[in-house]
């Protein structure tokens, strides 16, 4: 029997209906497993036509039972197979009775687990298990001896911090899970799993601490990736494009971090996280603004310096948006409010100049952006070669030729510096885009256009929920207790209540009063 | 239910002191000195006498109707076809009274920042972003409101400090030079001002927690009184009895500002900052215009009605009056009486009726 | 009826984009298309006529230098300035300067004028309605500084200034060490609108140049104050006077007061620190009174004589000194003031206002037959709180010192 998959296919170039998933998928329907090792045997070839990387090995267990053991090449530990699996069952002495208990005695592989289908089967063949089927038995035993080559864990590239553990998640969903648990070693802590992707089948988990997440938020996240049916799932964006609430907003509705610490601790907070296979990039929701602007390092060092560097994160935020539009606004509509001897230096340097100052700061943001994508695009070595041309090209030589006035460099820097102290690369992304607009708005209606466009974009940012937190909260709807960690960071002895995201259930994440202080009654004259 | 959203009554407070402040505090220094001189200060406290008798009926309306706004129950308390004229009347004032604010504003920025440019761009842009906001609902417009009073407030403090060193206190005397009877009549206008409060009538009922709308409705009444106070005397000690030679005596104030030399004619910047408060206060106006035409209509949804009734709002506010001068004649003489007659009397005595017919079905346990 | 907002809105809105766009902007103006004005000058031309002067920033690239002189039209010229002047007549202020339009290619911005001049001639017809400019054109700085100038504004502008970049910024430097009196156009404004009716504004002349042939190489520079009656100058105070003014006005910035005590040789002089003017109004039997009570906190700076200046009894005695000295200075500023010129620009009236609002309201309209007459006395009281770093002689040996 030529397998389901091609009749699907076949629906599908009829194209009068969508397939749905389920037609899809090669190992539907349940076929269960035949007693026959020779039909299983062909099943399986035709499933696996032309998967040069899957082996199908017959063997002979204890020189009579016919026997066939699937894998794929590179991802199951063949050493093991060969030790654990291959070795007791094939020099097997004496005659089995059972093959259930031969696997049972016999086979020393802790992971081991029952199927009955093909759909199991091809499900753990996938996974990288070597799967047992012997003749004469309707259930086939897969072990668990993935193994294939993955990268470390190492430390996080995108969010790095001075102080704060070293370790980011990797690829590997497992890996990644095991990294939280081990942070939060609670029962709480559940991770449920979901496959996602028509083809890619990709595992998708999704974390949260039982008793501190509103079952409800749970719930929605849990639907919304269930909903989810596209082919496949290469990178967590996937998930967060499918599943975020506002679509049409440049603003990430969704937090992304590779670093488990800040999954643990979102986790805390009674958010859920979202992990992937195949990425390090876990999403965190729901997210509000204000998470976006920080990062966990702001926890570990003392909390003045954390406060600190929030409020210059706010600034450069606002900076990150509005710098250059701002430098538009006033050089060409309020050139009153410079102070007079800036003005007589800015107006000499503008002198020579071809451009309005709209066009100036357009094409100077532009190349800013081009140059920011070249050199990340490109590979290391070239890189750096990047960023000097672009640092001679547009700090020297443009200024110098007259193409561009040096106020005009120097707010450009300023605005790069500024978008890139956002500890979330997204966050950064929906400002770069946001700038043209308001530069465009600015030299049009001055100051007055780029209020008006501040006022749209806080209108957008107040009608935006995520997973049914106003994205602007706690500033607005304004929560008074949820301050304390957004417009400073409290002291962590001070930091009592959990950020009310839906609801208050567990209000409170640790006892009152233990603010430390010199130990009292035992000084020493 | 035409709005879903639900605001807390501290929202309401963010919502209405800048729908208040907004356009009094660019003018209003002039318009009451014009009749109070150095007294002027004295006007906004008789003034918010009138704010406070609007929260209250407003308040008391709410308890007897709550979860419906003046339009619904006044069908209720004076019958249908009474209830359509009075519903049409606020439509019509809250229309003219916002293409009166919408004029405001474009002539206060084209008069001082932006000379050739059109009003009606000036207007428009600023007629479509509300749109945006009134269209998210209460809940955005609260929102707003709370994220830009307290960088307005702030700026506002920062000013005054700034002016400190140039401010002189010995112009506000002699006290009560000409009596009490000055700074009364200059309140008058300033009462133009104070009946506007009547708009918690349309926020109350989406208010989460009803019973505190009273206590903060009289805290905003006070905020603005405190926030008027404080500008009437910056403005006096500053220029003494020359404020009402002024249009915008805060905002010459704020030109005056010079920090070290470097920061100066910082008039740019307030300017930037008032366009916040403008939006707010725009924004509630044309909120309020629109729950007020959706319900006197019956519509099941005011979404589709927001952008036609900027349209509408756009000639409205050119159509308002031919140019400045006749429009602040206007404000300081009969604009009182035009406003306060229907946001003030109308509402008033709905409550009085109210009372005498329902004081014997519906017992509550208040004796007025 | 469901409507879809995304779509129309965004519709409506991308429709809107290119209208911004073509209709251009506005008041947009670049600032390469700016005549920046630093300071501007007002004389009189005709019976009828003003002629305004303008003093305009050249934004070449500094140490280009050069090559500005060609076609400068009247004024100005000359290579190396960094300014250059130009005048027109008109009826007005407002007439003259759409006519100055016309002979400059670049827009006029008064943003950056913070210092206005006017001349002799017109200070002494009347000035009030060119303040009225001043004060209405959303464009000049109300904190610009006024000056009067002797003979014409236009000569004051064309000066070239060694040290600063224009003429312009050193009167501006100097207002702001307050040495003399310092009015802003709002100032002006006050004070003519105010009940004395009087105003004072900083008289400005030209220091003579060090040699013939660097004419215009020189600076204006403050040296009095020039009297205001209703708008017209009726005339001026020397610094010495000024001195004395500015202590009434309680606008002392900057003091060091010398005295010659009687005991010994030499000069002490004290730096104010602190001061305070206050007047005490009195309308009595005998007519209207008024109390000018001055007090100071001084330090001491120099002391050329051999008093020490630790002994409470020798800074007893300085400190008399200092008072008379004040009360002298006081004395000539009112003898010219009130006697000669009869302007209450010390803010008598004021006082009076607040002080008896019901007798001022009676008396208003002949404040100028009251003000001359006006008994005033003068209270300086000087307290002396430091003796300076040095605690006695720091340059005399110890035996010269007199400590008792």
């Amino acid at each position: 029997m030529r397998f389901v998959y091609k009749a699907a296919r076949k629906r599908k170039k009829s194209g009068s209906d969508h397939p749905s998933a389920r037609d899809l998928q090669p190992e539907n329907p349940q076929h269960p497993l035949s007693a026959d090792l020779n039909e299983n045997r062909s099943i399986l070839e035709s499933i696996y036509a032309d998967c040069m990387d899957v082996v199908i090995r017959d063997f002979l267990i204890a020189g009579e039972t016919k026997a066939l053991l699937v894998y794929i090449d590179g991802l199951s530990n063949i050493d093991l197979i060969d030790q654990h699996v291959l070795a007791p069952l094939m020099q097997a002495s004496s005659k089995p009775g059972d093959t259930d208990a031969m696997v049972q005695t016999k086979v020393t592989v802790s992971e081991r687990k029952g199927l009955t289908t093909f759909a199991e089967l091809i499900e753990q063949v996938a996974k990288g298990n070597p799967v047992l089927i012997v003749d004469g038995q309707v259930r086939a035993f897969a072990f668990g001896l993935a193994k294939w080559d993955k990268r470390g864990v190492e430390e996080p590239v995108a969010e790095s911090v001075i102080r704060g553990p070293r370790e980011g998640f990797t690829e590997t969903l497992s890996v990644n899970t095991s990294l939280i648990r081990r942070k939060l070693k609670s029962p709480a802590l559940k991770i449920k799993s979901i496959q996602v992707g028509r083809y890619t089948r990709t595992s998708v988990a999704i974390a949260y601490v039982e008793g501190i997440a509103q079952p409800a938020l749970v719930e929605e996240v849990t639907k919304r990736i269930q909903r989810i049916d596209i082919d496949g799932v290469l990178e967590s964006g996937y998930i967060e494009e499918m599943i975020q609430d506002y679509p049409f907003s440049p603003f990430p509705q969704l937090l992304t971090t590779e670093r488990p610490d800040a999954a643990t601790g979102a986790l805390l907070e009674g958010r859920v996280v979202i992990l992937m296979d195949g990425t390090p990039f876990s999403l965190i929701a729901p997210a509000t603004l204000f998470s976006l602007l920080q990062s966990p390092e702001d926890y570990y060092e003392r909390f003045m310096i954390g406060t600190f560097v929030r409020w210059l994160r706010y600034l450069f935020f606002l900076f990150a948006l509005t710098a250059p539009s701002i430098y538009v606004a006033i050089l060409t509509f309020h050139q009153e409010m410079i102070p007079t001897a800036l003005l007589l230096s800015v107006a000499q340097s503008r002198e020579e100049i071809p451009f309005p100052a709209l066009v100036e700061a357009f094409l100077m943001e532009v190349t800013f952006e081009a140059l920011r994508e070249a050199g990340v695009r490109l590979p290391k070595q070239v890189g750096a070669a990047v960023s000097i041309v672009g640092a001679l090209v547009i700090g020297q030589a443009a200024t110098a030729a007259g193409l561009v006035s040096s106020p005009m460099v120097m707010v450009v820097a300023i605005t790069g510096i500024a978008s890139f102290m956002i500890p979330r690369y997204t966050a950064g992304i929906a400002l770069r885009i946001l700038r043209f607009p308001m530069i465009l708005l600015a030299g049009m209606l001055g100051l007055l256009g780029l209020m008006l466009g501040v006022i749209l974009i806080v209108v957008h940012l107040s009608t935006i929920r995520s997973f049914g937190v106003p994205y602007l909260s706690p500033l607005a709807p304004m929560k008074g207790r949820d301050m304390k960690d957004v417009l400073f960071r409290a002291p962590l002895w001070a930091l009592n209540t959990r950020p009310r995201l839906t609801g208050d259930s567990n209000l409170y994440r640790q006892a009152p009063g233990q603010k430390p202080g010199p130990a009292k009654g035992d000084e020493h004259g | 239910m035409i709005e879903r959203g639900k605001i807390s009554a501290f929202q309401m407070a963010f919502l209405m002191y800048p729908t208040i402040i907004a356009t009094a505090i660019i003018s209003v220094p002039t318009i009451m000195a014009s009749h109070a001189g150095q007294d002027l200060w004295l006007s906004p406290i008789w003034a918010s006498l009138l704010g406070i008798l609007m929260v209250v009926t407003a308040y008391r309306l709410n308890k007897m109707f709550p979860k419906m706004s003046l339009i619904e129950y006044s069908c209720l308390i004076i019958g249908r076809v009474p209830a359509k004229i009075v519903g049409f009347l606020f439509f019509f004032m809250y229309a003219h009274d916002n293409g009166f604010v919408l004029r405001q504003y474009g002539e206060f920025l084209i008069d001082s920042f932006l000379p050739e440019t059109p009003i009606i761009v000036v207007i428009g842009s600023m007629v479509m972003v509300c749109a945006f906001a009134v269209r998210g609902g209460v809940e955005v417009l609260a929102r707003c409101a709370q994220l830009f009073v307290p960088v307005m407030l702030l700026f506002l403090v920062l000013i005054n400090a700034l002016l400190l060193p140039e401010l002189d206190p010995s112009h506000m005397f002699p006290v009560l030079e000409k009596g009490l009877g000055a700074s009364l009549m200059g309140s008058v206008p300033a009462q133009g001002w104070f009946v506007e409060f009547i708009d918690i009538a349309f926020l109350l009922p989406f208010l989460t927690d009803r019973e505190q709308g009273l206590k903060w409705g009289i805290y905003s009444v006070f905020a603005v009184m405190l926030t008027m106070i404080a500008i009437s005397f910056v403005a006096l000690f500053l220029f003494g009895t020359m404020i009402d030679s002024f249009n915008y005596p805060v905002l010459t104030a704020t030109r005056y500002v010079s920090l070290a030399d470097f920061v100066q004619h910082v008039e740019a910047l307030l300017m930037a900052v008032w366009v916040l408060g403008a939006f707010v206060k725009i924004a509630v106006f044309y909120y309020v215009l629109v729950l007020i035409a959706s319900q006197w209509l019956n519509l099941s949804d005011a979404r589709p009605i927001v952008f036609p009734l900027g349209f509408l709002l756009l000639p409205l506010s050119i159509w308002v009056a031919p140019n400045l001068q006749e429009m602040s004649a206007f404000f300081s003489t009969s604009a009182f009486f035009y406003i306060v007659s229907i946001k003030g009397v109308i509402p008033v005595l709905l409550l009085v009726i109210a009372y005498v017919r329902f004081r014997f079905g519906k017992k509550r346990g208040d004796k007025g | 009826m469901k409507v879809s907002y995304p779509r129309t809105t965004y519709r409506i809105a991308l429709l809107c984009l290119p209208l911004f766009l073509l209709s251009g902007c506005w008041d947009r103006t670049e600032v390469n298309d700016l005549a920046l004005i630093m300071a501007a000058g007002i004389d009189k031309k005709s019976e009828s006529s003003i002629e305004l002067s303008v003093q305009i920033f050249i934004p070449k690239a500094s140490g280009g230098g050069g090559g500005v002189g060609g076609g400068m039209g009247n004024g100005g010229g000359g290579g190396g300035e960094q300014t250059l002047v130009r005048s027109q007549e008109g009826v007005t202020i407002a007439d003259a300067m759409a006519k100055l339009q016309a002979k400059i290619p670049r827009k006029i911005f008064w943003g950056h004028g913070e210092v206005f001049i006017i001349g002799e001639k017109l200070a002494r017809d009347g000035i009030r309605e060119h303040a009225d400019f001043l004060m209405r054109n959303p464009e000049t700085r109300e904190r610009a500084d006024l000056f009067v100038c002797r003979g014409q504004a236009k000569a004051a502008l064309e000066l070239i200034p060694p040290l600063e970049r224009s003429s312009a910024e050193v009167l501006r430097e100097m207002a702001i060490t307050q040495i003399g009196i310092k009015t802003t156009v709002k100032d002006l404004a006050q004070m003519l609108s105010g009940d004395s009716g009087a105003a004072a504004v900083p008289w400005v002349e030209i220091l003579p140049p060090k040699s013939k042939k660097k004419e215009k190489q020189t600076i204006p520079y403050i040296t009095g104050t020039a009297l205001f009656k209703e708008d017209k100058m009726v005339g001026k105070m020397d610094a010495q006077t000024t001195k004395g003014l500015l202590w009434v006005r309680d606008e002392v910035k900057l003091a060091t007061v010398t005295v010659r005590p009687e005991e010994a040789e030499g000069f002490v002089s004290a730096r104010m620190l602190r001061s305070k003017t206050g007047f005490i109004p009195k309308i009595g039997e005998d007519g209207w009174k008024l109390t000018v009570k001055i007090e100071t906190t001084n330090e001491i700076v120099q002391n050329t004589t051999r008093l020490s200046m630790l002994n409470p009894e020798h800074v007893k005695e300085i400190e008399k000194e200092a008072e008379e000295e004040i009360e002298h200075y006081v004395r000539i500023a009112l003898l010219r003031g009130q006697k000669k010129l009869h302007t209450d620009v010390f803010g008598f009236a004021d006082a009076f206002r607040r002080k008896y609002p019901k007798q001022w309201n009676k008396e208003k309209g002949r404040w100028d037959e009251i003000f001359p007459e006006i008994e005033v006395e003068v209270e300086a009281k000087v307290r002396i709180i430091r003796p300076g770093m040095s605690s006695e002689g720091a340059v005399r040996p110890e035996d010269e010192v007199r400590k008792k």
